[in-house]
């Protein structure tokens, strides 16, 4: 599963610490989020595309070879 | 469970409450090795400074020991329980067998750790949801809602 955390929260001038705080969890989730180590619950992964003004399906991508594509 | 501290107290207080029991549990035991408290006393201080400290340092271990853990910092948590309980059972299982093919009579705490997670598990099987009581969604066409007709 790929994502744009890190994208989106660069295009914005955050740091992990303060998009961790935003979001209510620890920068070590947002680590692990950009990373693609973790995947968030969805709660969480519609906070962070809410945050974004984002829609969670554009937020989070399946990979290529989940989808087949 | 302690809900009354803040989150940064819990830990160190739930460690000091254990550690009180069994340093209280050597000096009711009296005799030789009533000592033994003293040491449990002063090793139960040390943990809870050390927990405390912790509590406030910004780690997966910090978050924990501080009772500040996310979602993720939670699961990793319930993980690494579950493998403990995983080990404690197994273990359980080999001494008992052992104890049983020695003919030993320790045999029993064995069983007892067995049965406690083998009970705690069918428990958390109950209370998490397996076997969901509900209807299939096809019995939603035996009584199905009237709408109103629409003008």
């Amino acid at each position: 599963m790929r994502n744009r955390v890190r994208e989106q929260r660069t295009q914005r001038g955050l740091s992990q610490a303060e998009l961790a705080a935003a979001l209510g969890v620890s920068r070590q989730t947002v680590i692990s989020i950009e990373s693609g180590r973790y995947l968030p619950s969805l709660p969480l992964a519609f906070t962070i595309a809410r945050f974004f003004d984002l829609t969670v399906d554009k937020m989070f991508d399946p990979d290529d070879e989940e989808t087949g594509a | 469970m302690m809900t009354f501290l803040p989150l940064r107290l819990r830990k160190p207080a739930m460690y000091s409450l254990a550690g009180l029991l069994f340093a209280g549990a050597w000096l009711a035991h009296g005799g030789r090795l009533w000592w033994v408290s003293v040491p449990a006393l002063i090793g139960t201080v040390a943990i809870a400074a050390r927990l405390y400290r912790l509590g406030g340092t910004d780690t997966d271990e910090g978050a924990r020991a501080g009772s500040r853990a996310d979602e993720r910092q939670q699961l990793v948590s319930m993980r690494s329980r579950a493998l403990a309980c995983n080990l404690a059972a197994v273990t359980s299982f080999i001494g008992l067998t052992a104890a049983i093919a020695l003919r030993a009579p320790w045999w029993w705490p064995f069983l007892v750790t067995l049965l406690i997670t083998g009970y705690g598990y069918l428990f958390g099987l109950g209370s998490f949801g397996v076997a969901e009581e509900g209807t299939p969604d096809d019995a939603d066409t035996e009584s199905p809602t009237q709408f109103p007709v629409g003008s």
